[in-house]
């Protein structure tokens, strides 16, 4: 097999950031998440590849939290497009887990199917190279097994790396994009043969079967104001979420030119179904919880098949009101819904 | 499925405004073309996001394409976007992109009695499909039209609903207005108790809704108790939107998208989706 010393792993991100835009976990002060390689400092910088998990999820490497969409002029009698943006530059996201990869998946079904191609997400995604971290010891806030996702064969990963606890990485090349970083890489890389880790079990479990179908009979229960008390619509738990997708399109303008871009933005929020005249079909905040969970455990199964939360506990562990999407399911799973 | 003429979905494709008609005192339809002619081809039913920059960006039923040679808007004036775009004259130029959504089933109904039930700006919408079925007369049964506002002045398109629609081979218009009117002597009264005044039997008929929701709500009731099944009823919805390609999120019902799986559903297809319509 072929195994990378962890020692040369600044070496190696070097080099893989010289052909490309390099994402890897670290921690940085108080905040951890994905950065760019290029981002970091030694002096205040820790790589982070075995933190569970990092708090800033990687999404924002395909769905930035803001992007310019086009620039516009006004002329004489309205307005003429400038420049349409589009990101080809390579990208490759080092290090990522089994279920942020799981979120980019599903991210891949929002934007890339059903009738419209998103064609911003699209380049990005398809410059995007992604070795995968397996997981051999779950975090305490972690389900992801419970939502149908395998830590230790992340799905999708061009390449993939598993800690054996000594100073070696194994590493296996999945595609022919990640057969090509082995080329790359190909002077670090060595032949050894390495016992696999041993696996350790979740805390966290639930049990997700029939879970969706029950859902789908309970929309209009009382049990929601109940499970919904204590949020405060902050929207955190939207941000963090790795599969949260939703954007807001807005615009900039600065003289006689501007630009329309989009950032994101959160279901939790009452302004984001707000229509003129005022009516809103989600004003109450039990109304935009619901269709938050719903959506996570029920619509997004319907429409492509898998669940929209992967089990990887950042809300759980960011939620200033202590709203568990773990124990939301197992409630839903519980619940006499009839009363 | 998705027939946008442009590489990018998500950007507009510039037309310039080449006629404006002032329908109501907070409505005017809106003729845009570019050199070429319409944009892109719509389905009656379907919709555009019109772009006015550097303000904003709204989603509208494309009322009407005329041939090749401009699609037509009718907008109400209600907010940042529309208040601008109601105040820019002929010849100025703005943004499209579409088209979006699914349209009326007008194959399904051919064939068919059609009643169109509309209240206010809901017209807009109705009136693709009413103009279609007049086009394509011999494909459809009877056409009866029953459209309702405030006042006289808050009606559509008068032209087409006093004077071309009526003329028309085997086709009714009733309007109705909400309160008496010095100079009105036509109905008066809410549009669901005229609705079942004129108690149109539903045998062969196809009946399409749009308005505001408590309209379309108390409409759908009488439609019920009139003998309508769930199949004979069709209505378009209307949830806030931003990209128009089921993409941003926000337009959902239960896992239906309005922008794209919609806006028009009939009522068997509305009573699957969660209450919130
Ligand atoms: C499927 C569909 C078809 C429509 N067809 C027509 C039509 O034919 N004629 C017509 O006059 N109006 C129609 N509307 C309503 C129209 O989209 C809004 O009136 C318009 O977007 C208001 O924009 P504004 O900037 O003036 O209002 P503001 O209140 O200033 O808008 C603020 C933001 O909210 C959005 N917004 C506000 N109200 C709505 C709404 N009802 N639906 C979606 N987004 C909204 C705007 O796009 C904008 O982004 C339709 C809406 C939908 C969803
Ligand atoms: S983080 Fe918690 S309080 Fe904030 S919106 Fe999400 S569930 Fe509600
Ligand atoms: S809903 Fe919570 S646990 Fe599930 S993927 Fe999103 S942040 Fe992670
Ligand atoms: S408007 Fe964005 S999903 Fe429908």
């Amino acid at each position: 097999m072929k195994v990378l010393n962890k020692n040369k792993l600044p070496a190696v991100f070097d080099k893989l950031a010289q052909q490309s835009e390099l994402f890897v976990p670290l921690q940085k002060k108080e905040q951890s998440g994905f950065y760019s390689w290029k981002s970091f400092d030694q002096a205040s910088d820790q790589l982070a590849l075995d933190l569970l998990n990092v708090y800033l999820p990687p999404k924002q490497v395909l769905l930035p939290q803001t992007e310019k969409m086009y620039s516009f002029r006004q002329e004489e009698g309205g307005v003429a497009i400038s420049e349409v943006y589009e990101e080809s530059q390579a990208r490759v996201i080092f290090g990522i887990r089994a279920c942020d990869l799981q979120a980019i998946n599903c991210l891949d079904q929002a934007f890339l199917t059903r009738g419209f191609v998103d064609e911003y997400y699209k380049a990005r995604r398809d410059n995007t190279t992604i070795v995968a971290s397996a997981c051999y010891k779950p975090g305490a806030n972690c389900f992801c097994s419970s939502m149908g996702v395998d830590p230790l064969e992340p799905a999708g990963a061009d390449a993939i790396i598993r800690d054996t606890g000594s100073e070696f990485f194994i590493w296996e090349a999945r595609t022919p994009a990640g057969e090509e970083l082995s080329r790359q890489l190909a002077e670090y890389l060595e032949e050894k043969e390495l016992p696999l880790p041993q696996s350790q079990a979740f805390e966290r479990q639930v049990d997700m079967e029939g879970v969706a179908e029950k859902l789908s009979q309970v929309f209009s229960s009382p049990l929601w104001e109940e499970l919904s008390d204590a949020c405060q619509t902050c929207g955190i738990c939207t941000y963090l979420c790795p599969s949260c997708y939703c954007f807001d399109i807005q615009v900039k303008n600065q003289g006689e030119a501007g630009y329309r871009f989009r950032c994101w933005d959160s279901c939790m929020y009452g302004e984001y179904t707000m229509m003129a005249g005022g009516h809103n079909p989600r004003a109450s905040a039990t109304e935009r919880f619901r269709n938050r969970f719903l959506h996570k455990l029920e619509f997004f199964n319907e429409r492509y098949g898998m669940p929209l939360c992967t089990g990887c506990g950042r809300c759980i562990i960011a939620c200033p009101a202590g709203i568990d999407i773990s124990k939301i399911i197992t409630a839903a799973k519980e619940a006499d819904w009839s009363a | 499925m998705h027939n946008c003429n442009c590489e990018n979905p998500l950007v507009p494709q510039i037309v310039e405004i080449v006629k404006i008609i002032d329908e109501t005192p907070d409505v005017k339809t809106f003729h845009v073309r570019n050199e070429n002619g319409v944009p892109f081809d719509v389905r009656p039913g379907q919709l555009a996001m019109v772009s006015l920059l550097p303000v904003g960006e709204g989603m509208f039923s494309v009322s009407w394409q005329e041939e090749k040679e401009h699609l037509q808007f009718a907008i109400r004036r209600v907010g940042l976007m529309t208040d601008e775009l109601h105040s820019v004259g002929v010849g100025h130029k703005i943004g499209v992109r579409g088209p979006y959504g699914n349209g009326f089933p007008v194959e399904a109904c051919q064939g068919k009695d059609m009643l169109f039930i509309a209240g206010g700006i809901g017209l807009a919408p109705l009136r693709s499909f009413i103009k279609y079925c007049l086009k394509h007369r011999s494909d459809y049964g009877k056409i009866q039209v029953l459209y309702g506002a405030r006042s006289y002045a808050d009606l559509c398109f008068k032209d087409e609903l006093f004077d071309l629609w009526p003329k028309e081979k085997d086709t009714e218009v009733f309007t109705t207005l909400d309160r008496p009117e010095e100079g009105w002597d036509g109905h008066v009264g809410l549009i669901p108790s005229y609705l079942e005044e004129l108690n149109p039997a539903p045998e062969g008929k196809v009946a399409v809704i749009c308005g505001p929701p408590i309209m379309i709500k108390f409409a759908l009731k009488s439609l019920e108790k009139m003998g309508y099944n769930d199949e004979q009823v069709i209505t378009t919805l209307e949830m806030r939107m931003k990209c128009g390609i089921g993409k941003c999120g926000r337009c959902n019902i239960g896992s239906e998208y309005i922008c794209l799986d919609g806006p028009v559903f009939n009522l068997a297809q509305l009573r699957k989706l969660p209450p919130e319509w």
